[in-house]
């Protein structure tokens, strides 16, 4: 499995700056991996063309044993008309009601299955929308602040259960919290402003799975990598 | 100095200028009934050929329209003079209006029902029974229809009743019989069309069975007859007198050219034919003299309104009716 | 909201009235011109049922004509809210239709169809038709980008999944334009009477007008009044309890 990008450029419509200039990055195998750099400097939009063919412009993405990629942010909503268990339910396969059960447990929204999206917080609005792409088939599963507003501790689980879940899967979490990401992701693709005319590139994170036992230096370390890197 | 005295006599000048020219003329409305036609060919006439000039008097001669109405104009100031039907003056004088007849200009009814020779001729009023009767539901039509029916009394199953409206759809279809036209309007157009497809036809007309209903009247308010009342008399005479001239077949073509300036409907062959029925409706012998007063079919009318509760109280029309000699 | 309707109608009604006796005392004007109280008073005692029955039917025409529009609408809303060719011309005939003052169609329409309930309903139905299509039209070729996302890149979008979103983010809206097609039916429905029909409280208004009985009048568009109160009154409780019941606000309670 890999995903791979060979002089990416992407210029909004209307602009004269390039958003991504000259990108090129290798990602490889099955694993947790970051997209990480300040706002504004073109996650989403690199994501986008990831995940979809028809928004890249100049340049070459090739994956290997990826046929279905997801693209998920944090603005999504179910829609309002019933529960967001009613709707779980309906994007569920039968075979998968055993791992929503788990998850919907893993991520506490048991007792918020019964209420409609719009009376839930925004931190468990953006759990369900995941667990819903969770359940679906995908190979590749970017998370856009996916995990925006859930509290520290929350999020450390429900990162180390997907990570365990999900083993086969690669994962693209877009994020701006540098110590998440330097601990707990393998492959943390930094990405610079293209003004600054420095290349993206990859480093490896602390990748701690469950039951891990931190350590300090090592994840200093990381973070100061990836501090440099700007 | 010279320039002042300059100033003061061109001023007097032009104030004497106007002064007589204003004494000389006062402008009045004239509004009628409804739009300008030849059923009002004497209206026109009179303001064409400058009868009102002549008299002193700057009138300006309004069509009318569904939406207006001479009572209510003559009322807030708007007219000093209107056309109103018999009917139209009743009520309002039901309703406290104070207002006068000063002319009756149809003698006769225009308000008559067309039919087809293919059916027999309404020759006495029973002969109605059986008949599909087209009526204007809240009209004048309806209420001297139903004076007929009492008349002559024939109970409603007798009859098969139709309201109707301004198309002649169900009349050219067959639907209906017997189909109300003002005769020397519709009926002159109805006729010509109908002739034109082969088809003959008959007027039915209330005035023959005894019913009169009194219809256009020329009215004023009391005010103005007791305030001004030799305005009111030029005004009549001048009137009077443009219609006598319209109504003067001698005088046929000039009147047709002048009702063509303002009639934007009929051709010239309709028009003339519309000309000859006006005439036999407005002065319908020699000896009449236009706008008679018909005392006897006023008070008809104010009965028959009466009984169909047009109008709550008599309205004792005789003393609302002045005839100006 | 029911009660609300009605009593701004009657205020309305009320000032409207008081400043026509003012405008009759002033002018001294007879009761041919402005009736006065006792005269409308008891012209209502007269008419009052007619014109409750005629005012009747004139609405359940107005009514049945909003509900055919309202079918209309969305069929064609939704047939045409994506940007094909169909969707453009429709949206393009819709802009100009609607602002064409569609009663002035009634003379012809009773022409040829006669008179009787069709051509009111269908006199009914083109006047709020437009409007309200140009509503259903807007909303349906909007994404809800927020909602449609996972349905799409899951492949699990399906054209009626896409209306139901579309229509309940935008229920507010179209409940809003509904309550409003509701006076539009009413008041096209009156005029189309008014001009060619042969019942209705607009045809009982023409025939008030050619008696010139204003008493009449007065008391017809105060039963058009009251009732067309009452009607959007319900209209719109009925919109917001299938609001509440179909969604909560937001900022509700949280869990």
């Amino acid at each position: 499995m890999y995903l791979e990008c060979h002089n990416l450029n992407f210029t909004y419509p209307g602009n004269t700056t390039a958003v991504i200039n000259n990108l090129s990055f290798s990602m490889k195998d099955p694993g947790f991996n970051a997209l990480f750099g300040p706002s504004g400097v073109g996650k989403t939009s690199l994501a986008k063309m990831i995940a979809n063919a028809k928004f890249r412009s100049d340049g070459d993405i090739t994956t290997g044993n990826i046929d279905t990629i997801l693209y998920s942010y944090n603005l999504e909503r179910l829609p309002g008309w019933s529960s967001t268990g009613n709707h779980l339910d309906k994007v569920t396969a039968p075979e998968k009601q055993s791992l929503k059960e788990q998850l919907t447990g893993i991520f506490e929204l048991n007792d918020v299955l019964g209420s409609r999206f719009s009376q839930l917080s925004m931190g468990q609005q953006n759990r369900i929308n995941l667990i819903r792409y969770l359940l679906q088939e995908f190979d590749l599963l970017i998370m856009d602040e996916s995990l925006a507003n859930v509290d520290e501790k929350l999020r450390e689980t429900i990162i180390l259960a997907i990570k365990e879940v999900f083993s086969d899967k690669m994962f693209l979490y877009i994020s701006h919290n540098l110590l998440e990401v330097s601990k707990f992701c393998s492959q943390i693709l930094v990405f610079r402003k293209s003004s600054e005319n420095k290349n993206s590139f990859v480093i490896e994170g602390q990748d701690c799975k469950k039951g891990y036992s931190l350590d300090k230096k090592q994840l200093d370390a990381t973070m100061l990598e990836i501090m440099n890197a700007f | 100095m010279r320039k002042i005295m300059f100033m003061f006599l061109l001023f007097l000048w032009v104030f004497l200028s106007a002064v007589p020219s204003f004494a000389r003329t006062t402008q009045l409305n004239y509004r009628l009934k409804w739009l300008f036609n030849t059923s009002v060919a004497g209206d026109i006439y009179a303001d064409a050929k400058g009868f009102f000039n002549d008299v002193g008097l700057n009138v300006t001669v309004k069509e009318g329209s569904p939406e207006k109405n001479a009572i209510n104009e003559l009322e807030l100031g708007h007219a000093d003079f209107g056309v109103a039907s018999a009917d139209q003056v009743i009520r309002a004088l039901d309703k406290g209006a104070k207002i006068v007849v000063i002319a009756q200009l149809f003698q006769v009814n225009p308000m008559q029902w067309i039919y087809r020779t293919d059916k027999p001729e309404i020759k006495t009023l029973q002969d109605l029974k059986g008949r599909n009767i087209g009526i204007t539901f809240g009209g004048n039509d309806e209420t001297i229809m139903n004076t007929i029916f009492a008349k002559a009394g024939i109970a409603r199953q007798e009859v098969t009743i139709t309201g109707v409206r301004f198309d002649f759809t169900p009349f050219f279809k067959k639907k209906v019989d017997v189909w109300p036209v003002y005769r020397n309007s519709q009926g002159v157009i109805l006729k010509d069309k109908l002739a034109k497809a082969g088809e003959d036809v008959y007027f039915f007309n209330p005035s023959d069975f005894g019913v009169n209903f009194v219809a256009n009247s020329v009215i004023t308010s009391a005010d103005m007859l007791k305030n001004n009342p030799d305005i009111v008399e030029k005004f009549l005479s001048a009137l009077l007198n443009g219609w006598e001239a319209a109504m003067d077949p001698a005088n046929e073509a000039d009147v047709l050219k002048a009702v063509k300036q303002k009639d934007k409907e009929a051709n010239d062959e309709i028009r003339q034919k519309q000309l000859n029925a006006t005439r036999s409706l407005i002065k319908p012998s020699a000896a009449m003299k236009i706008g008679t007063i018909d005392l006897p079919a006023w008070t008809q009318t104010e009965q028959m309104m009466l009984k169909e509760r047009q109008i709550k109280k008599p309205v004792n029309i005789g003393s609302c009716l002045i005839q100006i000699k | 909201m029911l009660f609300r309707r009605i009593y701004q109608f009657l205020i309305v009604y009320s000032v409207a009235i008081a400043f026509l006796w003012m405008i009759k005392m002033g002018l001294s004007l007879s009761d041919y011109v402005i009736p006065g109280f006792s005269l409308v008073v008891e012209t209502a005692g007269q008419v009052f049922k007619e014109y409750f029955f005629d005012v009747i039917n004139t609405l359940s025409v107005a009514v049945l004509g909003q509900a055919l529009s309202i079918v209309l609408a969305f069929t064609v809303g939704i047939s045409g809210r994506k940007s094909s060719w169909i969707g453009s011309f429709i949206k393009v005939t819709a802009y100009n239709i609607q602002a064409y003052p569609i009663v002035a169609l009634a003379p012809i329409i009773f022409i040829l169809l006669g008179d009787g309930f069709i051509p009111r309903l269908m006199i009914a139905s083109m006047i709020c038709y437009f409007p309200l299509l140009l509503s259903v039209l807007g909303i349906m070729a909007t994404p809800v980008e927020n909602i449609e996302h996972f349905y799409i890149v899951t492949g699990r979008m399906r054209w009626q999944l896409e209306v139901k979103i579309r229509a309940f983010e935008n229920l507010s809206k179209l409940t809003t334009v509904i309550s409003g097609s509701a006076t539009l039916a009413m008041a096209g429905t009156i005029v189309g009477e008014f001009i060619a029909a042969n019942a209705g409280i607009g045809y009982s208004i023409r025939i008030a007008l050619y008696q010139s009985d204003l008493a009449k009048i007065l008391v017809a568009l105060f039963m058009i009044g009251i009732i067309i109160s009452i009607y959007q009154g319900i209209l719109e409780t009925l919109g917001e309890q299938m609001k509440s019941k179909w969604s909560i606000s937001n900022g509700g309670e949280v869990l």
